[in-house]
């Protein structure tokens, strides 16, 4: 009964920040100065009589709501407009039917255009972080185990080292020397032109295109997750439990795979939980040094040009990922450690 | 046991990744090695640093997108790379004796990329359907002196005009060929909807493949009237990293890439198999600083107008023009790779560039001595000057976009050449939206760097400097001459080529004597290709601009 009571709660909060990110989304970029039909563009051709056809077509010549004016809702307008017709009612009615609007850039359902940002961004940042998240709690916890040695020195000046480099410069590195050295690609998902071949051969390529971008993702990522693995398993190698379970003869790899690694997942779900919500946004520098074609790139290249539906749609979408991964690590720690179901 | 047990897993797949890369390396090599056999497609691989915002050419923006419509779409005329125009799909054309009445003969037995013939009908529907929308935003202003337009018969067009015109080569030449039969399905809001991801047209190539944002595919279309390209097969591949554009020309990835940083050029040039070509862009972006001149006493609406007096003065303007020491900014900024400017009209647009005008050279006594003479003094010896009147000292606010990667450099050597002269510069970066707010119509500034992209024709340039341009917040610096209004009207309408050109060179003169703006530079365009991969591309014209149409339908497989 305590479980579903601790489930529901966690649940409705995590509905409540999704509606509340939904009303925001819609007023933060308006409050922003500029105009979406003149963002971008930088050409005396645009006239201003097809500027306001612009505008009519975004339907943005409509008020942003009840008593405020058209682009900007910091302007008071008129309070006597019908409510069913100002923007923001247009904007919630389309959320509730699914219809996340037109990009004002590209003319496509925003839709589509997240879907597919989504899709390479999930490839590229799931490759990076299940090696990172391996390795890292590997070379953890191998450090933690021969700690004060030069292979406890050696791995966490080099997970360090690899944390503190910025992720850019870091990108453009392995950029130079891999395609110089070992001939990878540089740029984007696939090879287009090559006949667009479908099965292994077509496996193959994309890998290729992910070597770079997931390497450079993995190293920036690894020293996080191998830090807190390390002080984890130190903390718990002094343990009381694993004396005992040494005085039982146990192999050192049970101790740590079943006494060690089981207790020390605690800090790392919730950590593992974070990263995953923000790197779908958080790849923006490792998907413009490579021009791997994600999520990040396009929300970036959207807010220059003030393309609201695209913003609302992801910056949406990124809430729904964040709070629904932090309700996925909390419902983990009930699994992994029954104690918390009892708050 | 289990220790063993744990190496052998780590051993396998350290086998099993070295293997993997192993069989990759080997796949590279063969790829380069092995001299491509006949059968296999030629591929031009273009490294491109943007990509096209939308693909219906009603709707799109970008200059992007134009060159893929240059690419799939006939137009009446082709645009060349000396800025002259040569007839595309028209096999001749007359006009009436009072310049209104077009008569276009259309090349006979043309064919869209599906099959159906591209008749008179198609040019009708396309034009009245650029007439008709609003809502585009560049196509109606080249179609608004269209009065009517009518097929006579498959191949005959007759356009009627509201009023003559000096160029319908330029009116016509963005005005794509569409099918009717295709885009007739879609009306009204619908039409800019359209995504036209098929782009049936009848240019030089078809459109394969297409992903928003990381690639655009074409082949040759076999049955292009106009000479059918050598090469197989184009692809243009998106690059967000300029960086990663010349290690990708470098290593053979691509074989030409349209742009890239101005530092790599010195790398490049001693690159193995790669030459650098440079030349005047084709559709060059002008930079340029801007003084606010919006008089407070006839600010337009919705503006502040708290531009820094002394900026209404042109003899402030000329001694900061003085002060401007355009050659340095070219050496530190472009590394070379531009020409000293004038005025708003680039060097590149033939005929209409006035290369008569003699710039101001660089000379701070001169400067100092015109600023002496108009009485703005350094009164209390501080080392800056100060208004006749002793009021307002000569600091300026200059502001320019967050996102160009001149202005920054550029700022710094403007306020070390002018504080030579004793004028003050407060410099800040603002984003491009937020600058817009400050500059026009509000005129809340005092100096700005910013830039223009142009237009093949110098009308649109040269309206900026107009006063109906004020109100509308197209005139940045709010400049307002009636006899400069006069002329632009003048060459608006007139049809003869010699006395228009005279017309706009009179006009460069004016703004540059009135130091309406300082334009710093012309920007050269920097690309570069594989010489061991395609030859014949378009080098050593007036304009350049390797991924034009001009150079891709004439590029062939090096042997």
């Amino acid at each position: 009964m305590k479980r579903y009571k601790y489930l529901l709660s966690k649940v409705l909060w995590a509905s409540l920040s999704i509606i509340f990110v939904m009303i925001l989304n819609f007023f933060l970029f308006r409050v922003l100065p500029g105009d979406p039909a003149r963002a971008g563009v930088k050409d005396p051709r645009l006239t201003a009589e097809a500027q306001n056809a612009i505008r009519i077509r975004f339907g943005l010549d409509k008020p942003v709501i009840n008593c405020f004016e058209s682009i900007n809702p910091l302007k008071l307008g008129s309070c006597l407009v019908n409510p069913l017709d100002t923007q923001f009612f247009i904007y919630v009615r389309n959320l509730l039917q699914g219809d996340l609007g037109t990009s004002y850039h590209t003319n496509r359902p925003v839709k589509d255009m997240i879907g597919e940002g989504l899709v390479n961004t999930i490839i590229l940042i799931g490759f990076g972080q299940m090696i990172s998240i391996f390795l890292g709690m590997a070379l953890g916890l191998i450090a933690a185990w021969k700690v004060n040695t030069a292979i406890d020195f050696a791995t966490l000046g080099f997970c360090l080292v690899a944390w503190s480099l910025p992720t850019f410069w870091l990108g453009i590195v392995l950029l130079f020397t891999g395609s110089t050295w070992l001939g990878l690609p540089v740029v984007g998902k696939f090879t287009p032109g090559g006949g667009l071949a479908t099965g292994l051969p077509m496996f193959l390529d994309v890998g290729k295109h992910l070597i770079l971008p997931t390497l450079t993702f993995s190293l920036i990522m690894l020293g996080e997750y191998m830090l807190i693995m390390r002080s984890t398993s130190l903390e718990i190698f002094s343990e009381d439990y694993i004396l005992t379970a040494k005085a039982k003869g146990l192999k050192t790899f049970n101790i740590l795979k079943d006494h060690v690694l089981r207790n020390a997942m605690l800090p790392m779900v919730t950590i593992i939980a974070l990263n995953l919500g923000f790197t779908v946004a958080g790849a923006i520098q490792i998907e413009s040094v490579f021009s791997w074609p994600g999520l990040g790139l396009s929300i970036f290249e959207a807010v220059g040009r003030r393309d609201y539906p695209m913003l609302q749609g992801s910056f949406l979408m990124i809430a729904i990922t964040v709070i629904f991964a932090n309700l996925l690590a909390e419902l983990m720690y009930s699994y992994l450690d029954p104690r918390v179901q009892a708050i | 046991m289990s220790k063993t047990k744990w190496f052998t897993i780590c051993l396998i797949i350290l086998t099993l990744l070295l293997s993997a890369c192993g069989q990759k390396a080997a796949e590279t090599q063969e790829a380069s090695g092995v001299p491509e056999e006949p059968s296999t497609p030629s591929i031009v691989k273009i490294g491109y640093a943007g990509s096209p915002d939308t693909l219906n050419p009603g709707t799109a923006i970008l200059s992007e997108a134009y060159v893929m419509f240059e690419l799939t779409y006939s137009a009446l005329f082709g645009q060349n790379l000396d800025g002259t125009y040569s007839l595309d799909l028209l096999d001749s054309f007359e006009v009436s004796a009072d310049g209104k009445t077009y008569t276009f003969k259309l090349k006979p037995g043309v064919k869209f990329s599906d099959g159906t013939p591209l008749t008179a009908r198609d040019v009708v529907y396309s034009f009245n359907l650029y007439k008709e929308h609003t809502e585009f935003p560049y196509m109606n202003t080249y179609t608004a002196n269209f009065d009517t337009i009518e097929a006579v018969d498959d191949t005959t067009v007759v356009l009627t005009l509201t009023e003559p015109v000096p160029s319908i080569q330029y009116l016509t030449t963005f005005l794509y060929i569409l099918p009717e039969h295709i885009w007739s399905q879609y009306t009204g809001e619908k039409v800019g909807e359209f995504p036209n991801s098929e782009m049936v047209g009848s240019g030089p190539f078809i459109l394969m493949d297409y992903a928003q944002g990381e690639y655009i595919h074409f082949k040759k279309n076999p049955d292009f009237y106009g000479g059918v390209p050598k090469v197989d097969e184009v692809v243009f591949q998106t690059f967000n990293n300029q960086d990663a554009l010349v290690q990708a020309i470098k290593t053979g990835q691509v074989d030409m890439i349209t742009e890239m940083p101005l530092t790599a050029v010195a790398s490049l040039k001693n690159a193995k198999d790669v030459a650098v070509a440079v030349g005047a862009p084709l559709a060059p972006d002008i930079s340029d600083i801007i003084f606010n001149q919006a008089d407070p006493e006839n600010c337009p609406e919705g503006g502040v107008c708290t531009g820094h007096p002394s900026l209404r003065d042109p003899k402030v303007r000329e001694a900061l023009a003085f002060a401007t020491n355009k050659q340095e900014m070219i050496d530190i900024v472009l590394l070379g790779l531009g020409a000293a400017g004038r005025t708003l009209i680039p060097d590149s647009l033939l005929p209409w560039y006035n290369d008569s005008i003699e710039d101001h050279p660089y000379d701070l006594d001169k400067a100092n001595q015109l600023l002496d003479e108009a009485g703005y003094m350094d009164s209390d010896g501080d080392g800056v000057r100060e208004m006749p009147d002793g009021s307002k000292p000569l600091i300026l606010r200059l502001n320019y976009p967050s996102d160009s990667t001149v202005a920054p450099r550029l700022s710094e050597l403007l306020a070390k050449n002018w504080e030579q002269a004793g004028v003050k510069l407060e410099i800040s970066a603002l984003d491009p939206d937020a600058l817009t707010s400050i500059c026009c119509p509000t005129f809340d500034y005092d100096v700005l760097i910013w830039g223009w992209g142009s237009d093949p024709d110098p009308s649109f340039l040269l309206s900026v400097m107009t006063s109906e341009s004020i109100p509308s917040g197209m005139s940045e610096s709010g400049y307002n001459n009636p006899a400069y209004d006069e002329l632009y009207q003048k060459q608006l309408v007139e049809v003869n080529p010699t006395i228009r050109k005279n017309l706009v060179w009179e006009m460069q003169k004016i703004v540059f004597n009135d130091t309406v703006y300082i334009v710093p530079f012309y920007a050269k365009a920097v690309q570069a290709f594989r010489t061991d991969r395609f030859k014949g591309w378009i080098i050593n014209q007036p304009k350049q601009a390797l991924e034009d149409v001009t150079s891709l339908v004439v590029v062939e497989p090096v042997k």
